[in-house]
């Protein structure tokens, strides 16, 4: 089976670079979330969460750009390392996306005083996610490692146009909540990051999940093209085993 | 093209099963609202044009697998695409069959919708049916970019409406404002953000759609 190199190098290189860093840096990230930082003086330990929340945001946006770009790359080239990439991607992404909708409402709780409300953000994450629930659903139905791309190519153009919905999506629920100004503007972390040690902290974990992202994608993608190469040995064991089968019993070979 | 477009409209019509079993459906998610909502002459007014728009959205998802069956099961899909036509074109026939379709599912449910919840529709029908179109573009736009996994093999048994409804948000939140605008005697807001937004969507869909057939639909 031929490569696309630049993916393979990708994922080696970064399956063999990353572990150590991602192991310290999530290391990092948790001392700093939970004993270096200070506390937050009006919204109190919860807002720690914080750090978590919006690294987690940023990856999964990373993610889901990332599966459009892979995605039209393997329209282009019709090559599966490009569609097992951009479903590695997205895979990785609804992780962090899932991580993004547990952490918020666990955040609005004591602070907006509700588990969810149907702000523009929020309205937009969850499309989001049920976009790429459906594509990953689509995966799952349309019979994996049947030989046809058909599903892989359905998958393409669903995680293209998911991203070129996005805007509007944006657009549409902010235009359809403007009642709920003081939501958005808390949701920008509340009073603001007071504190020097607040903003390195961010940084630091945005990195880390950064790092951990691109680790976790390696992983997916290098283990769906696994499932390519053992999928192919085994159709080619039963070729063999059909033709030495033929062999000694009838001579009439079929295939 | 027109000819695919023309063969398509005889087929669809003759058969007529399509048009009457989103009807059917139609019908029973309005019956299904209404005992669901405990609609009152106070509230229907609010709660219209969300039952209107969310009726077609889905029974309009359900049907859109089904206007390809039929073509995979005589092979038919096969010799479309082997055909000379290019097959942008046989997306915008496929495009333009399911919108017809869908403007006369939706003119066979206003009557009843009105029926049902004592509303008066007559004197704004012509921007009532004027959302009813630009909503039904987009509809039938991404309905048909996707009947098309259904007919290629991948993903039979996944229900449409999961792939549809998310894309489907910002439609369904521009048609509702639109209606609710309309339905309370305002003229069609022309200049409102919704209906740029509901233009642009309509635009994206017909174009994406296109495009997906032109470079995807080959085997």
């Amino acid at each position: 089976m031929t490569t696309v190199p630049f993916l393979y190098k990708a994922e080696s290189l970064l399956m063999r670079l990353l572990p150590l860093p991602v192991a310290l840096g999530m290391l990092a990230s948790l001392c700093a979330v939970f004993w270096w930082v200070p506390t937050e003086r009006v919204q109190g330990a919860v807002q720690r969460i914080f750090y978590f929340h919006v690294p987690s945001a940023w990856c999964c946006f990373l993610a889901f750009g990332l599966a459009s770009v892979t995605s039209a790359a393997y329209l282009w080239k019709r090559h599966r390392d490009w569609d097992n990439a951009a479903r590695a991607a997205v895979e990785t992404g609804m992780l962090f996306a899932t991580a993004v909708l547990i952490t918020g409402p666990i955040w609005a709780r004591p602070i907006w005083g509700v588990w969810w409300t149907w702000d523009s953000r929020l309205t937009t994450m969850l499309v989001l996610w049920l976009v790429f629930a459906a594509y990953l659903l689509l995966r799952a139905f349309s019979g994996e490692r049947d030989g046809g791309s058909s599903g892989a190519r359905f998958a393409a153009v669903l995680a293209i146009v998911g991203t070129l919905d996005i805007p509007l999506i944006v657009f549409s629920t902010r235009l359809w909540r403007t009642v709920h100004p003081a939501v958005l503007k808390t949701s920008e972390g509340g009073t603001g990051l007071s504190d020097p040690r607040m903003i390195t902290t961010l940084v630091l974990c945005t990195l880390s999940f950064m790092i951990m992202f691109a680790w976790l994608w390696a992983l997916g993608a290098r283990s769906l093209r696994l499932d390519d190469q053992v999928a192919l040995l085994e159709e080619r064991g039963d070729r063999l085993a059909m033709a030495t089968g033929s062999n000694t019993s009838s001579g009439e070979a079929t295939v | 093209m027109l000819t695919l477009l023309a063969r398509d409209l005889r087929l669809q019509f003759r058969r007529g099963e399509l048009l009457a079993s989103s009807f059917v459906m139609g019908v029973l998610m309005l019956l299904a609202f209404n005992f669901s909502l405990d609609l009152s002459p106070d509230n229907v007014a609010a709660l219209a044009p969300g039952i209107l728009w969310v009726a077609v959205l889905f029974s309009a998802g359900l049907a859109a697998g089904h206007g390809f069956v039929g073509e995979r099961e005589n092979g038919c899909m096969d010799a479309i695409v082997a055909s000379p036509l290019d097959r942008g074109s046989v997306y915008l026939a496929k495009f333009i069959v399911n919108l017809l379709l869908l403007l006369l599912f939706e003119t066979m449910l206003l009557p009843v919708f009105a029926l049902f919840f004592e509303l008066t529709v007559l004197p704004v029908l012509a921007p009532l049916a004027l959302v009813l179109l630009l909503g039904s573009i987009g509809l039938a736009a991404v309905g048909t970019l996707f009947a098309l996994v259904t007919v290629s093999g991948g993903g039979r048994d996944l229900a449409l409406p999961i792939l549809l409804l998310p894309l489907e948000v910002p439609l369904l939140i521009a048609s509702v404002k639109i209606t609710r605008v309309v339905m309370a005697g305002g003229d069609f807001p022309w200049a409102d953000d919704w209906v740029r937004l509901l233009l642009g969507f309509d635009l994206l869909f017909v174009v994406a759609g296109w495009l997906a057939f032109e470079y995807v639909a080959t085997d």
